[in-house]
Parts: C-alpha cells; sequence; structure tokens
C-alpha cells in the first residue's frame, strides 16, 4: 500500500477521490467552477468556519474539484493530506511559510530551481528567514549547517537542472537526528518515480504543471503532509504546536496529529495569501494524472534512448542524467529509471549551443519542463540567469549547458529534429576554426 | 490539557476550549490502536456549544504517557480515576469500537455521575482473530494496515474524505503505529460481560443510543442491533459508511451525537 491506500497507483491515479455521484452520475470529475456554497443553515456555516465539520466555504480556501487532485496526489504520494496551490513556487512559498517565522533558518541543497534559489536567498531573506546553501549529499556539511534556529532540510529529489540525485535516506537521517523535517521539491521525479515520503522525507512538493499534468496547459502546485514527523518532540515547531490565536487558539499537533501541517496550511496559508488553484486548472491536471504512469514510461525511455544516441554523436561534447554511471542511491530512488530530464554541450561553447536550439524546429525552445512535447532550453541566460558565477558553478551549470526535457514524441523523429540543431552547431564550430 | 493519572502525563483533549468541569462533560473514548484525534471535529463542536470535552488518549496512546492497560475492566477503572483528576461531575459516555466497552465499565462505577451512553460502530463483544492479535505484536505495521482495509468503508478506500484534501487511510495509518495495538485487540478479545453491562446499565434507566455502520465489516451490524436490544434502545444506522464511523462520517455521526445528548440535556 501506499501507506493511505490500498489501491495501486495506476488506480489511484484514475479513481482515488472521487465516485461517480448520486445526482448525475458523471463519471469524469465534474468542475465546480464556483466562488462559494451554499450554507444549509447558520448553524452549519458557523460549524464549517470553526472547522467543527469538513466541507468547503469558499474556493480560495477548499473546491470540490481541487479537493479530487488533493486526495489523489496525497494517495500516490503516500501522505496523510495535501495542499493544493495555484503554482508549484507557491506551493514551496506556503510549505517555508507554515514551518518559518522571521528569525528563522533553512539548509538548502545548492543545485535547485533558479526560482526557488531566488526565494530562498533573497526574498525570505526580507522576512529574516536565511538560507544556507549546501553539497545536500555532504552530509557532514549538511549536519554542519543546521543551526539552533533551523526549521527544515530542503531538496529536490532529483535537481534542476544539474541532475544530480539527492540521496533522499541519507539526508533525512541527518536532518532527523537535529530534530528538523526533510521537504523534498519531487517534481522532476513524479510519484511514478519515486515517493520520497517512503525514503525519510516528511513533506513533498511538486509542481503539478509539468509532467503530472503533462499537456502544458495548467499551472498548479502542491504540498503534500507526510504525516511522519513529531512536530511537538522536536520542539522547534511552535506554528504547530502552539495555539493558534485566530482559530480561537487551535493546537493544530494535538488537535490534527498526522494532519497538523496540512490543516495549518489550509486555515492560514490559503486564507491569508490565497494562492489557490482554479477548479478548472484542477480538472486540466486531472486529466493529465490519470495518465501519468503511461507517460512516464516512454519519457523516460526515450530519454534513455537519447542519452546512449547524443552520447555517440560528434558533435557533443557531454551528456549528463543520473542514470549515466548511476551511483547506489539513484538506483535505489529510482529503479525504473531517474526521469526524462538530461543536459549536455556541444562542442563549441555556448554559440554552439544556441545555434543548435535555434535551429530545432520540433522541439520547442521555453522555460517549461515536463510537458509531453520536448523541451530545450539554456538555463544560463534564462531560468538561472539571475545568479552569479560563482553561484552557476555552484548549481552546477556551465555556459554550454542546454537542458532537455524529453518528450513522448516517436523516438526518430525527436533524433532527427536534435540532427538538424547538431547540425548547426558542428558548422558553427567550423567556422570558429576558419576564424 | 495534561493530567496526571495514575503517575503518568496524560492528555485529554478538550475540543480546543479550556476544560471546565462545571459544564455537562462529553466523554469522547477511542478505539483500539487509535487516538482523539479521530474524534477531531465533533470535540470542537461540543466544546463551542456549551459542553466540556474530555477526550482521553489513553495510556501509551499518542500523546499519553504510561503503560498500555491490557483489560478493558482496567480501562473502565483508569478512565474514573482520570474523570476523578479532573473533577468531572456530569458525565455523557461516547464509546467507539473498543472505547464503548469501556464505556460499559466505566458506566459501572460512575454512579449518579452519568448522564448518558452512547456506542457508536461497536457491539457487546469484539471478538478478535486470534491471527490478529498475533500479527499485532509481531509485525504491528501489517496488523494495522489490515485492520484499515477492513475498517474504512468503500468511499474511504476509494480515497473520499469528509475533511477536503485529507486522506483518512494515511492519517489513520500513522496514529496506530505507534500505538499499542496489540494489548488494545488482546483486551477487546478477552471481554466477555458487555452484553451483562449493557442489560444493568438498561434496567437503571440510563438513556442510551447506539449508531452503527451499515458496511461495518469489523463489528457487524448485526452484532451492534443486539447490543441496542440489550441496551434497550434503538439502533440508527448509517448507510454506506464503515467500521471508523467517526472519522469516516463526522457530520452524519456528529448529527446523531448532538441529537442524542442534547436531548438528554433537555
Amino acid at each position: 500500500m501506499s501507506k493511505s491506500s490500498f489501491l495501486g497507483a495506476d488506480t489511484i491515479a484514475l479513481h482515488s477521490g472521487y465516485q461517480p455521484e448520486s445526482d448525475h452520475g458523471s463519471r469524469a470529475v465534474p468542475i465546480y467552477q464556483t466562488t462559494s456554497y451554499v450554507f444549509d443553515s447558520v448553524d452549519e456555516a458557523s460549524a464549517l468556519f470553526n472547522v467543527e465539520q469538513g466541507g468547503h466555504i469558499y474556493s480560495r480556501i477548499t473546491n470540490p474539484t481541487v479537493a479530487v487532485l488533493e486526495q489523489r496526489l496525497a494517495a500516490l504520494e503516500g501522505g496523510a493530506g495535501a495542499i493544493c496551490t495555484a503554482s508549484g513556487m507557491s506551493a514551496l512559498f506556503v510549505s517555508f511559510f507554515s514551518l518559518c517565522s522571521a528569525g528563522d533558518h533553512i539548509v538548502s541543497a545548492s543545485q535547485i530551481y533558479g526560482s526557488t534559489a531566488t526565494l530562498l536567498k533573497h526574498s525570505l531573506k526580507r522576512f529574516n528567514i536565511d538560507c544556507t546553501f549546501v553539497d545536500i549529499n555532504d552530509q557532514k556539511a549538511v549536519s554542519g549547517a543546521i543551526q539552533d534556529n533551523t526549521k527544515l532540510v530542503f531538496c529536490e529529489s532529483i535537481g534542476n537542472p544539474g541532475l544530480d540525485v539527492s540521496n533522499l535516506p541519507a539526508i533525512a537521517e541527518t536532518a532527523h537526528a537535529k530534530g528538523i523535517p526533510l521537504v523534498v521539491d519531487a517534481t522532476f521525479a513524479t510519484p511514478f518515480l519515486n515517493n520520497p515520503i517512503e525514503h525519510g522525507a516528511d513533506v513533498v512538493v511538486h509542481s503539478v504543471t509539468k509532467w503530472i499534468g503533462g499537456h502544458g496547459a495548467a499551472v498548479g502546485g502542491v504540498v503534500i503532509d507526510g504525516g511522519n514527523f513529531d512536530w511537538l518532540k522536536s520542539g522547534r515547531f511552535p506554528t504547530l504546536t502552539e495555539p493558534y490565536e485566530p482559530f480561537h487558539g487551535m493546537n493544530f499537533w494535538e488537535e490534527f496529529g498526522p494532519a497538523a501541517l496540512a490543516m495549518r496550511i489550509r486555515c492560514e496559508s490559503m486564507r491569508d495569501i490565497g494562492a489557490a488553484m482554479t477548479p478548472h486548472n484542477a480538472f486540466l491536471l486531472l486529466q493529465g494524472l490519470e495518465t501519468l504512469s503511461l507517460r512516464m514510461q516512454q519519457h523516460v525511455s526515450n530519454a534513455q534512448a537519447m542519452v546512449t544516441w547524443l552520447q555517440k554523436h560528434d558533435a557533443v561534447k557531454w551528456v549528463n542524467h543520473p542514470d549515466i554511471d548511476a551511483n547506489s542511491h539513484t538506483k535505489l530512488l529510482f529503479p525504473k529509471g531517474a526521469g526524462s530530464m538530461l543536459t549536455f554541450g556541444v562542442k563549441g561553447g555556448r554559440d554552439a549551443g544556441a545555434a543548435f536550439i535555434d535551429a530545432l524546429q520540433l522541439s520547442s525552445n521555453l522555460a517549461n519542463v515536463g510537458d509531453s512535447r520536448t523541451l530545450v532550453l539554456h538555463p544560463g541566460s534564462t531560468t538561472h540567469s539571475r545568479l552569479s558565477e560563482a553561484d552557476l558553478v555552484s548549481a552546477g551549470i556551465s555556459a554550454d549547458l542546454i537542458r532537455v526535457s524529453v518528450g513522448i514524441e516517436t523516438l526518430k523523429d525527436i533524433q532527427a529534429d536534435f540532427n538538424l540543431g547538431l547540425r548547426a552547431a558542428a558548422k558553427v564550430v567550423a567556422n570558429q576554426a576558419e576564424v | 490539557m495534561y493530567i496526571e493519572v495514575d503517575n503518568a502525563n496524560t492528555f485529554i483533549a478538550t475540543g480546543g476550549k479550556p476544560f471546565d468541569p462545571s459544564l455537562p462533560t462529553v466523554v469522547l473514548l477511542h478505539g483500539s490502536g487509535t487516538d482523539h484525534r479521530g474524534w477531531a471535529l465533533q470535540a470542537r463542536w461540543f466544546a463551542f456549544h456549551g459542553y466540556s470535552v474530555f477526550a482521553p488518549d489513553f495510556p501509551a496512546h499518542s500523546l499519553s504517557g504510561g503503560e498500555a492497560l491490557t483489560s478493558i475492566e482496567s480501562m473502565g477503572a483508569w478512565l474514573i480515576r482520570a474523570l476523578d483528576e479532573a473533577k468531572v461531575t456530569k458525565v455523557h459516555l461516547i464509546g467507539h469500537s473498543q472505547g464503548f466497552l469501556v464505556a460499559l465499565e466505566a458506566a459501572s462505577l460512575l454512579g449518579d455521575r452519568l448522564k448518558s451512553v452512547m456506542a457508536l460502530a461497536t457491539a457487546s463483544a469484539i471478538p478478535v482473530n486470534p491471527a490478529l492479535v498475533e500479527m499485532a505484536q509481531t509485525n504491528p505495521t501489517a496488523a494495522a494496515e489490515m485492520m484499515l482495509q477492513w475498517g474504512f468503508g468503500n468511499q474511504s478506500q476509494y480515497g473520499a474524505s469528509a475533511v477536503p484534501g485529507m486522506q483518512p487511510i494515511g492519517i489513520g495509518a500513522r496514529i496506530m503505529a505507534n500505538n499499542p495495538l496489540a494489548t488494545d485487540l488482546s483486551a477487546c478479545n478477552a471481554y466477555t460481560q458487555g452484553a451483562q453491562r449493557a442489560q444493568k446499565l438498561a434496567s437503571t434507566g440510563c438513556p442510551s443510543c447506539v449508531i452503527l455502520a451499515e458496511k461495518d465489516r469489523m463489528t457487524p451490524k448485526k452484532e451492534g442491533l443486539k447490543l441496542a436490544q440489550d441496551l434497550n434502545t434503538q439502533a440508527q444506522v448509517v448507510k454506506e459508511m464503515g467500521h471508523m464511523l467517526p472519522m469516516e462520517a463526522p457530520k452524519e455521526s456528529l448529527y446523531f451525537m448532538k441529537k442524542f445528548i442534547q436531548s438528554v440535556e433537555k
């Protein structure tokens, strides 16, 4: 079981959280396109507002269509509960916001998505929340960076764009030894390839915009409360273990235990920040989730074939994918393959790389990953352009790095497209030689 | 709140409001391997509507210290000591599954402090398959999973949740993972005087109420109907729900709980 459901993952993706309702028997999950919900009585309204009964009040807080996606993702990841948000970044923000206050500290992997690095290094700093960046697979460094005011250790299960695989069991052990939870952004892994909670993570975040949606038609995020962390024993989390005045002194840990963090995010972040997922986006993302496992098999298969193909190509200088010379923890965590992201550099450096991207016809040059279509990007000039030279090196981003999100098109067509790009890159090299 | 019972730190959930022993007190008793969180929503309603709530984690369960109690009789006696410690004077006992067996024992000791008893998804005897007890001793996680698979009804198995976004099975699994399930199950299995206690209670005229779950596979509805007979009361049946009634159907169970308690208090 997933620790939240006795159904298999493929069945959860199709059925969990929704059974055809009695009024109309809609087989598909309906889109509840409404801002608000009529109360049966004043007493019922009062009970809903005071968390004396479950239900919906206002779609900034909860919505029935969004709730299906939440319950489905919680079941897939084996969590106690989930909160969907407007984007992956807002999912990260509400996680940090719910665990940290001014004066607190975060330990983060250095090789992470550029916007997350900016959030941790600059935006949260304005609220006096500091972050120390470390090599996340160096447990001495992680342990040494944890301070008395540290509230969480953060990493991506597969780093973006360096593609380093975080050794989740080891990181969790280090964090837990100091009474700190491990928060994992598992976007690149998807629930199909790896479930971080099984390997010690306490909170899992996804940008569901990516492979979970797959269609590139809707932006969204999710926070999954693993339900395993003892917030009281840790002694570091007054936001969860001490009375919360706006809800008549609610103590989330005492009242909701394993779902304490999810309930805090629901009661505070969704109310005060309001980064809610729309019901229409939830519907679109549910359509994607239903076929996640089938798509991921093709994504991984195409990615592994592209790695082999690129490694043999004369115009290619280097190729990176976690499955190349995989270390033991990568093999343990990703028995079905470590995702469909790869990076590579063409001979001729940045200019040749630019020529490669500009010559492509099938693949799209854009700032997204996880679409069913093949996507390419030059991170050094886009997603990670705000990082300093030193931070780029620390994040494992060289000037020639091209990031590829391998799609599920017919493999020979992706290869034919890349041949166009590599020929253009080779011309740049030839021109450089002539000069 | 925390109180000291038998020299052990004991957690009593009060529904989010300070405990006031002068108010009519609704005592909510959890089932095998679980804790007060099964009553999270119902407890809040009572606490904010003129009652005091007293929902203990039994010894060695979740937030309470101490040694796990090994018999239903000892749990009933322990509850009286806990109520004494909190100076509770007027008691409505509400028990889910094993919690109602404890309620029957406590009721026999409460005298005129007892105002009513209410049973949810239970029976006067809860025999437990020896294989399950053994599994709970040797592999408590597997035993808890088996109970969750049998305990939650069909809708919950398909991921339905009365509280949007939550996974009741996941929450139940976490709670049961660290609690003394084998001891609880053995205590249930050994308890044989439930019917007798229920009949005696009925003879005193104590108000009682029985709420059953239509799809209960752990304490089947027919056994619950026998309990209602012993208590000389009517049983209400919540359709489609399984044994974990307080978590699966908090709204429906609260409806019956408040209707009954309010009728007794009138």
